[in-house]
């Protein structure tokens, strides 16, 4: 009985006594090294060997940037030049509260601090 | 790869990404990414559906985040998330056996480099083991998935594939009762 329970646990678990159950570690202990135990276990042990030649890959930084990107775009992923929008909007919502004497000081600090860029350009 | 063993770094991750923290989930990502897309391949025996599975996935963990409980292992869910996806997978693709030729083995055989004979031999004796896993029942597959390569309790597997654990090892002698007959033709 505890023979043929050997065998069953063998063709379902595999030659590895570590991928037994615990519970049956025991009756592995108690048969591994008998004639009929160690047959049985290098026949479960040549089908271990062929599911051992399943390779897979490692992942590569593109898979982990695509599903990171899974939670939203983020400033670096928007890249420099929206970086610098946002830049030159914040700068001329801040020129709001500069006081200057004339709208001609005006144009002329946003164009000085905004540099090419006109304010017609960025909608300003 | 197997999951990372500190469970409690996983649910203040899963708290962080509840509140939108998405470096908190690339941490998550980090963390789980590896695993996650082994068991997947060898589930689909593509890499190209294991990645967007597994993309898949995450973003279940990015939109479900608020609402997780912590009484599961983060991993223990993903898996059990993971191993729903690829069944809804397998039933809408054909299940015939054998596997197109993969793309490194194509490249292989046309290389004539030397050493690249050994190369070639584990490239198709894993063309192989994919083909066999593919000709499996899908709980089979997912049994013996579970159990051989990503090497989780007996338990913890019945739970994940909703079975008894004596259904369990009746999975894993008939996925592996298959799996002779193509180590017969093996040997040939």
């Amino acid at each position: 009985m505890d023979l043929n329970r050997f065998k069953a646990c063998s063709a379902a678990f595999g030659a590895e006594r570590r991928r037994w159950p615990t519970r049956e570690q025991p009756l592995y202990d108690r048969f591994a090294g008998t004639l009929e135990g160690a047959s049985m276990l290098a026949e479960a042990e040549r089908a271990d060997r062929f599911l051992d030649a399943l390779e897979t890959a490692v992942p590569d930084q593109r898979v982990a940037r695509r599903v990171v990107a899974l939670s939203g775009p983020t400033w670096r992923h928007l890249g420099a030049p929206a970086a610098a929008l946002t830049a030159s909007a914040l700068i001329g919502f801040a020129l709001g509260f500069v006081q200057v004497r004339s709208a001609a000081d005006t144009d002329g600090a946003a164009r000085l601090l905004l540099g090419p860029a006109s304010l017609q350009e960025i909608g300003l | 790869m197997k999951p990372p063993p500190d469970e409690s770094l996983d649910h203040e991750l899963m708290a962080a990404v509840g509140r939108r923290d998405r470096r908190a989930f690339a941490r998550l990502v980090e963390r789980h990414l590896g695993w996650a897309l082994g068991f997947t391949e060898r589930m689909m025996g593509s890499r190209h559906e294991a990645e967007d599975l597994v993309q898949t996935a995450f973003l279940r963990v990015w939109q479900g985040a608020a609402r997780w409980q912590p009484d599961a292992k983060f991993s223990t869910w993903l898996y059990r998330v993971l191993h729903n996806l690829c069944m809804d997978q397998f039933r809408l693709r054909n299940a015939a056996t054998g596997q197109p030729l993969d793309d490194e083995l194509a490249d292989s055989l046309v290389d004539d480099a030397p050493g690249n004979e050994a190369r070639i031999w584990a490239l198709q004796r894993d063309a192989r083991v994919r083909a066999a896993l593919a000709e499996l029942p899908a709980r089979q597959r997912a049994a013996l998935v579970l159990c051989y390569y990503e090497e989780r309790t007996q338990a913890e597997s019945a739970a994940l594939l909703g079975v008894s654990e004596g259904a369990l090892e009746s999975l894993l002698s008939r996925g592996r009762a298959t799996l002779r007959r193509w180590l017969r033709d093996d040997l040939q």
